[in-house]
């Protein structure tokens, strides 16, 4: 896991980041157990509370359950909840080139234009 | 999240001339490990001496652990003390905070005494007395002399202080894997002005000012709580009013603005940041200060 302390993302983001990946790349695997709260803190030298938030955010995402005295462990992902992650990837990389295209002075047909070109060339 | 507490602390105050410790109702966390900061003379020092039962002459309660004990025997066994004072008297050799340690601690562990004094590198010749030890040899000795024992928390008075940059990096390496042996049974308490060495060790901050809290929280709460605002001249005067703290020059301002009062800033050409927890510690310490700022 790579930690980046000037990134403007927060430690605990990133964190549950790269978690999530590992888990929608199925790396982390159904019943697997995270590492321990404060195993992994020592491990990436950051405190507790910020390994704390991280699984917090996944355990409101669905992917993992906390079980009481043991840990968090990674739930079975469905298909359905899979496609719902990506789809938000997508929409959240579209927000980010609209924003862009306002900055830009873009009109909203010349950004569709423009997907629907890139969208060709990829093919 | 819940969190259970590891002191309790009721109705404690303590009065010298000119100063008062107040302290209503404090809990530290069970399981993480609290910073408390504030100025000279806030009064961190007399509120550790409380708790290590350095000194007993207060006003108050203040309970430890589950079954909210007070400070007796199987308490004190459970508690670990680093400070800056004359803590081993000065003539003694390591040889002798060994074996004294060893007397008077049901569970001192020799072995992890000595393996702790080479992991430190502290010089622990023969002769070698207490004394003759730099500070931050000094601090060192009790570390390994405390972290020897088998205790559930560990009070430290500005352990930081008179360590070398290389040694607080091991300093917060200690205080982890204390935390991760513990597995939320173990807790710390250590007072600090060095908020930026510790930050990544930081679970719990106190803010301390004229013998009171004036803020506490959780790091990851307290980073969204306050939020740094950076913004441009043309609205420093607008902005002035709802910022917490703010800092101007003639190319813009800066400050802290309290996450709830964002939106008052709506219409201002802004970037938003998470603050440091250096960040945070100055403002709230600025709001309270009696020390004088250029305006």
């Amino acid at each position: 896991m790579k930690l980046l302390q000037n990134s403007g993302v927060p430690i605990y983001q990133q964190i549950a980041d790269q978690l999530r990946a590992q888990i929608l790349e199925g790396k982390l695997k159904e019943g697997e157990y995270l590492p321990s709260i404060r195993g992994l803190a020592k491990d990436l030298k950051i405190s507790v509370i910020t390994t704390m938030k991280a699984y917090e955010q996944l355990e409101a995402e669905g992917l993992v359950t906390a079980a009481p005295g043991k840990g968090f462990y990674v739930n079975a992902q469905d298909t359905e909840m899979l496609k719902e992650q990506h789809l938000r990837k997508v929409e959240e990389a579209l927000l980010e080139a609209i924003h862009a295209a306002e900055v830009a002075g873009m009109s909203a047909e010349q950004l569709q234009e423009t997907l629907a070109v890139l969208l060709g060339m990829d093919k | 999240m819940e969190t259970k507490s590891v002191v309790k602390i009721s109705d404690v105050s303590k009065k010298f001339r000119g100063f008062e410790l107040s302290v209503p109702k404090l809990e530290i966390p069970k399981g993480y490990a609290t910073a408390l900061v504030g100025e000279n003379g806030a009064g961190k020092t007399t509120l550790l001496n409380l708790m290590a039962g350095i000194r007993l002459d207060y006003k108050g309660e203040i309970r430890y652990f589950d079954r909210e004990s007070k400070l007796d025997e199987t308490v004190q066994e459970r508690l670990g003390y680093v400070g800056p004072g004359c803590y081993f008297l000065p003539h003694w050799t390591a040889k002798q905070v060994e074996e004294l340690s060893g007397m008077l601690f049901d569970h001192f562990h020799r072995e992890r005494f000595r393996e702790l004094c080479e992991e430190m590198n502290i010089p622990t010749g023969l002769s070698k007395e207490v004394k003759n030890l730099s500070d931050g040899n000094k601090v060192k000795l009790m570390l390994a002399a405390v972290l020897a024992r088998d205790t559930e928390l560990l009070l430290m008075d500005e352990p930081a202080s008179p360590l070398d940059p290389l040694m607080r990096d091991k300093l917060c390496e200690l205080i982890r894997d204390y935390l991760e042996q513990g597995n939320g049974e173990k807790s710390v308490l250590f007072s600090t002005h060095n908020v930026a060495d510790m930050e990544n060790v930081t679970d719990y901050l106190l803010i301390m000012e004229h013998g009171e809290i004036v803020e506490q929280g959780f790091v990851e709460d307290l980073k969204e709580k306050y939020i740094m605002v950076k913004g441009e001249s043309a609205d420093a005067e607008r902005a002035k009013d709802v910022l917490f703290s703010m800092s101007r020059s003639s190319f813009g301002f800066e400050g802290l603005c309290l996450a709830e009062h964002l939106d008052r800033l709506a219409g201002m050409d802004i970037a938003l940041e998470t603050p440091t927890l250096s960040q945070i510690c100055v403002a709230v310490l600025k709001a309270n200060t009696k020390l004088t700022f250029a305006k």
